[in-house]
């Protein structure tokens, strides 16, 4: 007679079927590891290649004219920006579908010399870039408006030098129309004055509102820097240009000492605009130093020797 | 008896253990070698793309950089220049170029003047400036790759003849970024 157990397992059974379990789970662990890691690889690599891909951009002829970006998959570009260090820094951050979500990123690809005005999050297969250069009153920049070819913006009743200025950059997502009625559904309506519009904006008093939030800006590069950016991107920006605004015044301020002794004088309050662009804390403080700024610029056009 | 045969099944049985740890221990063996030609495939692959985008961003960065606001002529050697790079700047620059340090990212920047040329390299500091050919700006020494691109390099000199006093003096020059190689 068999004493034995009901189900009948020898030993060396019992021990491959933990072990090849142990094996399997292993190599399904690093599977899903190698997975997470490529994806993350990949977000990177993408943030990198976008950043690297704005630099010809940047030294364009034609540099108000649009690119588009286009991506394999369904793209989220993250926008962030850090005021803090000497010149801040611009952060995008890559983020793409797969199997129906969102890879988890969290890595941070930075720039210093970028200033990107967008929505927080921007989402998309294609990308519409185009470039402006900032001048306060020197070049400060080139100022780059990013937004979702799935997002379209309507343009009402627009001034004619910037409904020109629109039509020559050919983006497909902003439309110019004369009447709201007229504009795509759910496109984001810009309003140049009154009317029932996301986004509203007073030439006379120099702001756009949105948000309910007041950006104010000076010259048209920073006008549609406040259109296309998420209110806190605008605000950090203009923080970072003030800074940079600041260097390059002190550099033109060295410049000037350096070449007086070749007999290139020049007489321009650039200790001020320094002092005065470190100091900005708000877009709201733009107005009173661009009457110092416009003085200056006027100075130095009419110099026999000019600094910049 | 009965003992004898119980000790041939134990030894028989330890045998079967034996071999199955040592099977155990060449899977074992095997997949980590696996996983490390694996890792090592993956890394230098990784390594390779960084290079590349490292590269890419050098030479795309050469080419910004003559316009960019720091290196750029602008309007004050007359009509505006493209590819111009304002000596005179770029010298106050070099003297604070510790607050510009990882702006451009790149390893170093270095402006050689080709033409016309002076014998030797003659490195520009405050002193012997503009009788010099080459300003390094980031690092004394270049490390790793560059990128480069020709450049008219334009500075203001003396001039006791003219009315103004000065003119300004354009030569051209070699502007080479350097990168790390990863």
């Amino acid at each position: 007679m068999k004493k034995d157990g009901f189900l009948q397992i020898s030993f060396s059974w019992l021990f491959a079927f933990i072990v090849g379990g142990f094996i399997l789970f292993l190599a399904i662990y690093a599977a899903v590891k190698m997975i997470n890691t490529s994806e993350t690889e990949i977000d990177a690599r993408i943030g990198k290649e976008i950043g690297i891909l704005l630099n010809p951009l940047e030294i364009s002829f034609e540099s108000e004219k649009t690119t588009s970006l286009t991506t394999p998959v369904t793209t989220r570009i993250i926008n962030k920006c850090y005021p803090s260090g000497i010149f801040g820094e611009q952060v995008i951050q890559i983020q793409q579908k797969s199997f129906n979500k969102w890879t988890n990123t969290n890595i941070d690809i930075g720039f210093s010399n970028k200033y990107i005005f967008s929505e927080r999050q921007t989402e998309g297969k294609k990308f519409y870039v185009f470039l402006k250069p900032f001048e306060f009153p020197f070049k400060v920049a080139d100022l780059i408006f990013l937004s979702s070819a799935d997002k379209n913006y309507c343009f009402v009743d627009a001034p004619e030098q910037i409904k020109n200025k629109l039509t020559d950059l050919s983006q497909k997502n902003i439309f110019n129309e004369d009447d709201l009625k007229n504009c795509p559904e759910s496109s984001i309506k810009v309003c140049f004055g009154t009317g029932n519009c996301n986004i509203k904006i007073n030439q006379n008093a120099n702001y756009v509102e949105k948000q309910n939030k007041r950006l104010y800006f000076e010259t048209d590069a920073l006008m549609y820097a406040a259109i296309f950016a998420e209110p806190e991107i605008y605000e950090c920006q203009v923080k970072r240009l003030m800074q940079r605004t600041s260097e390059l015044a002190i550099l033109y301020k060295d410049k000037a000492t350096f070449i007086a002794r070749t007999g290139c004088n020049s007489n321009l309050d650039l200790v001020s605009l320094s002092t005065l662009a470190s100091g900005l804390e708000q877009s709201s403080q733009l107005t009173s130093l661009f009457q110092i700024v416009n003085k200056i610029g006027e100075n130095n056009n009419d110099a026999d020797c000019k600094l910049w | 008896m009965m003992q004898i045969v119980n000790y041939g099944k134990t030894k028989k049985a330890q045998l079967k253990i034996q071999q199955m740890a040592f099977m155990l221990i060449a899977v074992t063996i095997f997949f980590a070698l696996v996983g490390m030609f694996v890792l090592v495939f993956k890394f230098s692959e990784l390594k390779e793309s960084a290079s590349l985008l490292e590269e890419k961003d050098a030479i795309l960065l050469a080419e910004k950089l003559a316009n960019s606001p720091e290196f750029s002529c602008g309007d004050s050697f007359g009509t505006h220049k493209l590819n111009c790079i304002d000596a005179d700047k770029i010298m106050i620059l070099k003297s604070r170029i510790s607050r510009y340090s990882n702006f451009w990212g790149s390893s170093n920047i270095e402006i050689r003047k080709i033409y016309p040329g002076i014998t030797g390299k003659v490195l520009c500091n405050s002193g012997n400036y503009p009788n010099c050919n080459i300003i390094r700006l980031i690092s004394d020494e270049i490390t790793g790759v560059d990128a480069s691109t020709f450049v008219s390099l334009c500075r203001k000199e003396l001039d006791t003849g003219s009315d103004l006093g000065f003119y300004n003096k354009c030569e051209l020059a070699k502007l080479m970024v350097s990168y790390e190689q990863k």
